[in-house]
C-alpha cells in the first residue's frame, strides 16, 4: 500500500489534476503539493489519490519499467493458479 | 545507474566479516525482492529478511472488530482500503468474523482505493459514513490532507494509523534485533524525510539506506549497507535521491501535525509500541468515530488483540520467521483460504512469499 504510481499531468483544476498512465485516467489530489509548481505535462508519484512528490520524466520512466514487470509477473501467476 | 547484475558482482566480492542478515520494511521493498529473484541471485552470507512493513497485519483486532460493529449495529456505511475486508478477526463461529462476512450478513461495507472516494460516498449520502483507514505514514499523509481540506459532517474516521520507524527501534531495543543492517522504505521516507531513519545508525550503530522500489535501487541499498559493514562505519545512505529529498514533503508533513498527534499504539500479536500510533487531536473529535461511537469491544471478548489461533504472523511481522517456517504456509492458509492478516494483504509477507513460489 505504501507504493506510488508516476503520473503525467493532463490538465489542473485547482487542487485536483488530471492525471494520466498507461492509458488509465484518474482524477488526482495536489492537496499535499500545494507548495510545487506543477503544470500540465510534469510527473507526480500518486499514493492512493494523492500526489505525493514531484518527479522526472526519467525516474517516471523507470519506476514504470518495474511495475510493467511486477504486473506481468502477477499476471502470469494468476493464470496459472485459475488454470 | 548500475544494472542489477553489476550490482550483484560488486556485493559478491565483498569480504564480508560474517553472514549477515538485511531487513526491510516495506510490503513494496518485500513484493521486489520476492519478485524479481533477487534472493537466489545473491551470495548465501547475505540474507534479506522482510520485517514489519504491512500495516494492515498489525492493525488491531479491536479496530476491526470495531468496524464491523458500527457497520452492523450502528448501521452506519463503512468504507475501508480493499485490503482489509478479508482479514479475520477472533469471534465466535456464529457471528461474522471478517468485514466481508458483516457485509455478506447485511452491513453495508464498501472497499475505496483513495480517501477522495471516502469523502464523495460521503457526499451522496444521507447516512453516516465512517472510514476505517489503517496505514503507514504513505497512507496517513493522504488522509490527513483530506481533513485540512475538509469533509462533510456525515464523514468520520476510525484511524488505525501507525507510524513505521518505532517498530525498528523497538527491535532494536530488544537486544536480538535480528538484523544487521535495514533497509529503509522509500515512498515513506518521500513524505517524512530520510532524517527519521538516522537513528538507526547514529543510536545503534546499524548501517541504513533508503531505497526504491526496482531491483538496482534496492540491490544499490543492500551493496550500501553491506559495505557500510566491512567498513566498519556507518551512516544513512539515500539510495532513492529522485524522490526522497531532506525533510521529505513539508507540506503533507504539517498537514499531518495539523490534525493528528503521536500516541501509544497496539501492534496486533506484537503488543504496545510507544508513540507508535496516530490518532486525530482533540480539536478534532467531531470526525473521530472512536468519540462519536460506542466501543462495542467488551473487555472480556475472547482472544482479543491476538492473531488467529496458529497463526504465525506476529513473528513473521517481526523478521523472526520466514513466512514459509509458519506450520500453517501453504498447508491450510493461502490467500484464498487465509488463516492470518499476513496472507490476506497484498503488503504480507505470506501472501508475497505465496506468489513468489509460482513465479
Ligand atoms: S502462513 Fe498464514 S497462518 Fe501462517 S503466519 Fe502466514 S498468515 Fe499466519
Amino acid at each position: 500500500m505504501c507504493l506510488g504510481i508516476p503520473m503525467q499531468i493532463v490538465d489542473i483544476d485547482e487542487f485536483t489534476a488530471r492525471c494520466t498512465a498507461k492509458g488509465v485516467e484518474r482524477d488526482v489530489s495536489l492537496f499535499m503539493l500545494q507548495h510545487e509548481a506543477l503544470a500540465r505535462g510534469d510527473f507526480v508519484v500518486v499514493h492512493v489519490g494523492y500526489a505525493i512528490q514531484k518527479v522526472t520524466p526519467e525516474e517516471a520512466a523507470t519506476a514504470w519499467e518495474l511495475y510493467d514487470e511486477m504486473i506481468e509477473k502477477a499476471e502470469a501467476i494468476e493464470g496459472s493458479r485459475h488454470a | 545507474m548500475s544494472s542489477a547484475r553489476e550490482w550483484v558482482e560488486r556485493i559478491r566480492v565483498l569480504d564480508l566479516p560474517r553472514p549477515l542478515k538485511v531487513m526491510n520494511v516495506c510490503g513494496g521493498h518485500e513484493r521486489s525482492v520476492t519478485m524479481s529473484g533477487m534472493r537466489s541471485a545473491l551470495p548465501s552470507s547475505v540474507e534479506i529478511v522482510p520485517g514489519p512493513g504491512c500495516p494492515v497485519c498489525v492493525c488491531p483486532e479491536e479496530d476491526i472488530y470495531q468496524a464491523m460493529q458500527l457497520a452492523l449495529r450502528e448501521k452506519v456505511t463503512l468504507v475501508t482500503f480493499g485490503d482489509m475486508l478479508r482479514v479475520p478477526v477472533n469471534a465466535p463461529k456464529s457471528e461474522p468474523r471478517s468485514l466481508v462476512e458483516a457485509r455478506a450478513a447485511g452491513a453495508d461495507i464498501r472497499p475505496i482505493a483513495s480517501p477522495l472516494e471516502a469523502r464523495r460516498i460521503a457526499q451522496q449520502s444521507d447516512r453516516p459514513v465512517v472510514f476505517f483507514a489503517a496505514g503507514f505514514e504513505t497512507t496517513t499523509a493522504p488522509v490527513a490532507s483530506l481533513i485540512c481540506e475538509g469533509v462533510p459532517d456525515n464523514l468520520t474516521f476510525l484511524l488505525s494509523a501507525r507510524l513505521t520507524w518505532p517498530a525498528v527501534a523497538m527491535l532494536l531495543e530488544s537486544g536480538e534485533s535480528g538484523f544487521d543492517a535495514l533497509i529503509a522504505p522509500g515512498h515513506v521516507a518521500t513524505v517524512m524525510g530520510p532524517e527519521e531513519w538516522e537513528f538507526v545508525p547514529q543510536t545503534h550503530g546499524i548501517p541504513a539506506a533508503v531505497a526504491a522500489f526496482n531491483a538496482e535501487s534496492l540491490l544499490a541499498a543492500t551493496w550500501s549497507v553491506l559495505r557500510q559493514k566491512v567498513e566498519g562505519r556507518c551512516f544513512l545512505d539515500n539510495c532513492y535521491q529522485a524522490l526522497v529529498r531532506p525533510g521529505g514533503n513539508p507540506l503533507a508533513r504539517q498537514q499531518m501535525d495539523q490534525v493528528l498527534e503521536v500516541g501509544d499504539a497496539n501492534w496486533r500479536g506484537i503488543g504496545t509500541i510507544p508513540a507508535s500510533g496516530l490518532g486525530l487531536r482533540s480539536a478534532y473529535a467531531e470526525m473521530d468515530a472512536r468519540v462519536r461511537f460506542p466501543d462495542y469491544n467488551e473487555a472480556g471478548r475472547r482472544r482479543m488483540g491476538q492473531m488467529p489461533p496458529g497463526c504465525d504472523c506476529a513473528r513473521v511481522v517481526l523478521g523472526r520467521i520466514y513466512p514459509n517456517q509458519c506450520k500453517l504456509f501453504g498447508k491450510g492458509c493461502d490467500p484464498r483460504h487465509p488463516v492470518g492478516p499476513c496472507m490476506v494483504s497484498d503488503e504480507g509477507a505470506c501472501r508475497i512469499w505465496w506468489s513468489g513460489q509460482a513465479a
